[in-house]
């Protein structure tokens, strides 16, 4: 996952290097799901989340739809 | 908890540890002398954490290329707090660094069009600047097929 300063910039990229257009958000999005992600990451009863899991942490940061699903 | 299990979980942390404090993670060698266990008992056990996705091996060897968020080699998502630097693999765990050290952060990479140097200061839950976009070139459900290209 790359940062970028702008969507046209996003564009701009993937036309330069013909990759398909992904999924973009803000970096506070970003911001977000990395706390999100991470926070507990140092505790010993980490695990890693279930697909059902993941897919709520996308969920409640704005991250939906068929990019973000893990299953199925 | 089987025996296996602890040696994991124990690994897991150990590794974390390292590279929180020490900025590198541990050898296999290191680990398993820190441990306790025979050297291939910690590789075996680093082959089994990779398998399940809890880090990532550099190709071909039991050296940790990622405990995510951190990298164990140099990228373009620089962290830095009052306690050190680190690597992260993306601009996604780039923000799990500070999350992971419970500390305000600044990230210092580069927009990955232009080049132009973005640098993010999380600060709490602020960010500063909020203006800029993260792009995911691959759909959730295949990042582990290249979880080197995301």
């Amino acid at each position: 996952m790359l940062a970028f300063r702008s969507e046209e910039h996003v564009e701009r990229w993937c036309r330069r290097r013909a990759v398909p257009r992904g999924a973009t958000f803000t970096l506070e999005q970003a911001r977000r799901l990395g706390a999100a992600w991470y926070a507990d990451r140092l505790s010993p009863d980490w695990r890693r989340p279930t697909p059902e899991e993941a897919e709520r942490i996308f969920a409640a940061i704005g991250l939906t739809g068929d990019f973000w699903r893990l299953r199925g | 908890m089987s025996t296996t299990e602890a040696l994991d979980r124990d690994l897991r942390l150990l590794v974390y540890r390292h590279i929180v404090d020490e900025g590198a993670p541990p050898t296999a060698a290191q680990a398993a002398e820190e441990l306790g266990r025979p050297t291939a008992e910690a590789e075996d056990a680093l082959r089994r954490l990779e398998a399940g996705r809890v880090l990532v091996l550099a190709p071909g060897t039991v050296n940790v290329w990622m405990a995510n968020p951190f990298s164990a080699v140099p990228t373009d998502f620089r962290v830095t707090s009052a306690s050190g630097s680190w690597w992260a693999n993306c601009v996604w765990d780039a923000f799990g660094i500070p999350a992971v050290l419970g500390e305000d952060a600044v990230i210092s990479t580069h927009c990955a069009d232009c080049g132009e140097a973005l640098e993010l200061a999380v600060r709490g839950d602020s960010l500063e600047p909020a203006e800029g976009v993260a792009h995911f070139a691959v759909p959730a459900r295949r990042w582990w097929e290249n979880i080197g290209y995301t």
